[in-house]
């Protein structure tokens, strides 16, 4: 048996904008969280529930983001959520007649068959239709640490030229994960990585003890760490740091020889929404008839081809396998090496988006599944630990500021600020003071006033998200993106309009509350 | 450019953010209201054309109608989506109430079918009329500076400086770098309300000036230099190891105590074997022997966002 020389920690960031639109069915952007919780969240569950019944001891931590929390918890979204799987359920049975003709088709029309009709079961009938029970049940038997984010993903290299906006963010973000998961937080995932040592103390004021940096936010921070990414470093506020492993990160995500390109994984962009019959596939597009994926994909990568393969399940867990035997020699070597230079032991953290997991690479919750697997029963010289685990077990921590960073492209703020989005910073700030402004003026505001000021601070949390930053710089759904933005400074400036004249529209107010209905316990004076 | 009262501008800005309208006057009034709607976009459009100080000036007429098309497909697609759905909803609705209330006055049923939803039009103010400039880096070495001056402050100017003052001057950055002490000047131009700034400094306090430079001086005015807003003050992210900080003590804290602990640097066991504390570079190099180490720091690292 090998003697345990170092630690690896995953953490995956599960993260969604709110997107709730009780108007209409119209909006495809809904559909993102229905295939993430197919494709992403049960699947993991899944593979936690799995572990668990093995008896295999893993750790894995996880950022699930309020606005993520909201959606999940959220009626009108779990009730779209079946119709979503029904449909899928009715499309998937509909193939498994028309590919009766070819065996490794209709072998895969089974497959999706039987993996909805498992996810409407596992919703409804053992999650009674909220999963975020499901992780919170991996979290008090020790096996899951789920920390909290952003209220709602806001930037904070942007946000804080007014800090109270930043505050918020964070406040809102510890109370939303307080009420679902019944204790505090002790860590967060700052938005998109963002660090400003300017957050530092409100982190500290809200109990947070952790955060997760980039690479060179622990790198270039000042004095540099002795140990690199290899430690954390805790900030003269004292807020402990974390920061990625360069190498391992890598392999996991890089575009090129990174582990989801493998030629037996399922290819994301061949689907039967865009290769079917237009009219057969009709249905299950979208509802202005613009062929979207379904979700139903019967290809594997096969190589730089444009003739692919049929999607084979037995050869990706083949590869799988393989390449969580890969991480798992990698991993080790990593730790010998290090190992040896250090007083004690390294700490690999591995921080990646959740949603690579299952919805970009779809066999990456199996990978993490294997991986898990080969950790506890393979001799390797590491174990799996939390965050907040090595902190209690290595508390002496070298002080250093980390530097402000992201893990966006290039990792300063380029993908939020650019000549793309810049028109929206200006907006984000005004809206911002305006609400601190409110704030002050009137703290005690009691009934409609009260209710209008709790809406405004929705409002100018939700123009906030990062999301509609991205996918501005990313050039895919830019409109619904600037409606977002529009719409919530809209909503905001009229409210904030209607609270300082005393006029204020209980319809209108009823109408954004309806839409915008994140944060029901929310509290305007946290900008006070 | 004509000027407006602050009335004027502040009620055109009321009407500018939120456009509210019935599912029917949006329809009568579609062509009325549309154009104006049109009138601070193209505004928005001219005023922010983008500059940065090294880069070339990119063809501002192809980002003017690009900008102004999409705008104008957005409004279109909300408009028709939220009118359908609204009857969608509104029709709901009224079913259910009369069916709930079955004792209500019939005619009180017939108002409530008649009610249609509103329907929401947002446009983003064109400005907010404040006398301001802000900074935020973009990375370690570009700052992001946008600016306003108010109405109420361009009249002071006038007033004091005459008429034309506007005319008359040009303006300026003056960039602070308060870390190393120095500043230096950047003219701008008043179709712009925003600027990307290179600076030679990374990790550095800056803080941005707005001030104006007189073209022609006469009688009112005479000053080499007139002062307008200051923006907040920030620190430019590092971009580097830093390999030439002189320091003899690690410190140490631990967080469950709070107990801060030092250590000299050439007693820690990883610092006796890399030969000094600054080759946490080399070790990477030596680790990632067949990468190039720059290029692992550029990855492109996607953001969190299923759309990408």
């Amino acid at each position: 048996m090998q003697e345990k020389k170092g630690y690896v920690s995953f953490v995956l960031h599960a993260h969604l904008p709110f997107i709730h639109h009780p108007e209409s069915d119209d909006y495809l952007e809904e559909s993102w969280l229905y295939e993430a919780i197919s494709e992403t969240y049960l699947p993991l569950l899944r593979n936690f529930k799995k572990l668990e019944d093995e008896g295999v001891d893993f750790r894995l931590t996880m950022s699930i983001t309020p606005p993520l929390l909201s959606m999940l918890d959220n009626k009108l979204l779990q009730r779209k959520y079946i119709k979503y799987l029904k449909r899928q359920i009715e499309l998937s049975g509909k193939e498994i007649k028309r590919t009766a003709g070819d065996e490794r088709l209709n072998k895969l029309s089974h497959y999706y068959y039987d993996r909805y009709s498992d996810d409407l079961r596992l919703f409804k009938d053992v999650f009674n239709c909220n999963i975020i029970q499901g992780f919170k049940h991996f979290q008090d038997i020790g096996k899951l640490e789920i920390i909290t984010c952003g209220a709602t993903h806001g930037y904070f290299p942007i946000l804080y030229v007014n800090e109270k906006t930043v505050r918020a963010q964070i406040a809102v973000g510890v109370q939303t994960y307080e009420k679902y998961f019944g204790r505090k937080p002790r860590g967060i995932w700052l938005p998109e990585c963002g660090y400003i040592p300017e957050a530092d103390k409100y982190l500290r004021e809200f109990g947070i003890q952790y955060i997760i940096t980039e690479s060179h936010g622990i790198l270039y921070a000042d004095p540099t760490p002795i140990y690199g990414t290899f430690a954390p470093i805790v900030s003269p506020q004292g807020v402990v740091a974390f920061g990625r492993d360069i190498e391992s990160s890598k392999q996991v995500w890089s575009s090129i020889d990174g582990y989801p390109g493998d030629f037996n994984y399922r290819e994301f962009y061949r689907d039967i929404g865009y290769d079917a019959d237009y009219d057969y596939i009709k249905p299950y597009i979208a509802h202005d008839g613009v062929r979207v994926p379904t979700g139903i994909k019967y290809y594997r990568i096969t190589g730089k081809t444009e003739f692919k393969d049929y999607y084979n399940l037995q050869w990706a867990k083949d590869s799988a396998e393989k390449q969580a035997g890969h991480f798992l020699d990698c991993r080790t070597a990593q730790i010998n090496h290090l190992a040896s230079f250090m007083d004690k032991p390294p700490i690999i953290l591995c921080p990646y988006d959740a949603e690579l997991y299952g919805h970009w690479w779809y066999e990456g919750p199996y990978w993490l599944y294997i991986l898990f697997k080969k950790i506890y029963y393979d001799d390797c010289n590491f174990k799996l630990i939390t965050p907040s685990e090595y902190i209690d077990k290595y508390p002496d921590i070298q002080v250093a500021t980390p530097c402000r960073s992201s893990w966006g492209a290039n990792g300063y703020s380029e993908v939020w600020l650019n000549q793309t989005n810049d028109y929206v910073h200006r907006h984000l700030h005004v809206a911002g003071d305006r609400m601190c402004e409110l704030a002050t003026l009137y703290p005690n505001a009691k009934g409609l006033k009260k209710k209008a000021l709790n809406q405004c601070a929705r409002e100018l949390l939700l123009a906030q998200s990062s999301d509609w930053l991205f996918i501005i710089t990313n050039g895919t759904m830019v409109d619904y993106a600037k409606k977002r933005i529009k719409d919530h400074i809209g909503r905001f400036t009229k409210l904030y309009y209607q609270i300082k004249d005393d006029k204020i529209d209980e319809d209108f107010l009823k109408d954004i509350n309806k839409k915008d209905c994140l944060f029901p316990d929310i509290d305007y004076n946290i900008y006070g | 450019m004509p000027r407006k009262t602050k009335e004027q501008i502040e009620s055109e800005n009321k009407e500018n953010e939120v456009k509210k309208a019935t599912v029917k006057k949006a329809s009568t009034n579609k062509k009325t209201a549309k154009s104006k709607e049109e009138k601070p976009v193209k505004k928005e459009t001219k005023s922010t054309t983008k500059k940065t100080t090294t880069a070339k000036k990119k063809s501002a007429t192809s980002a003017t109608s690009k900008k102004e098309s999409t705008k104008k497909t957005v409004a279109k697609k909300t408009a028709t989506k939220k009118a359908s759905s609204s009857t969608k909803t509104s029709a709901k609705k009224t079913t259910k109430k009369s069916t709930t209330r079955k004792t209500t006055a019939r005619k009180k049923s017939v108002k409530k079918q008649v009610k249609i939803e509103p329907v929401e039009y947002y446009d983003l103010p064109y400005r907010y009329n404040q006398t301001v400039v802000k900074v935020l880096a973009q990375t370690p070495t570009t700052l992001f500076i946008y600016w306003d001056i108010s109405d109420n402050d361009r009249k002071k100017y006038e007033e004091e400086f005459g008429e034309d003052f506007f005319q008359n001057s040009k303006p300026v950055l003056i960039v602070y770098n308060d870390t190393l002490g120095y500043k230096f000047e950047v003219e701008i131009n008043d179709f712009a309300n925003s600027w990307y700034l290179h600076v030679a400094d990374s990790k550095c306090d800056y803080r941005i000036e707005l001030g104006r430079r007189p073209i022609v001086k006469n009688e009112k005015l005479k000053n080499d230099y007139i002062y307008v807003a200051t923006s907040n003050e920030m620190e430019s992210p590092n971009d580097r190891i830093l390999f030439n900080k002189e320091q003899k003590m690690v410190y140490y804290k631990n967080v469950k105590t709070g107990a801060v602990t030092e250590k000299p640097i050439n007693t820690l066991s990883f610092i006796t074997n890399m030969g000094k504390i600054y080759d946490i570079y080399d070790l990477y190099k030596e680790m990632y022997q067949n990468e190039d180490v720059k290029e692992i720091y550029d990855l492109k690292n996607p953001s969190s966002h299923p759309s990408s």
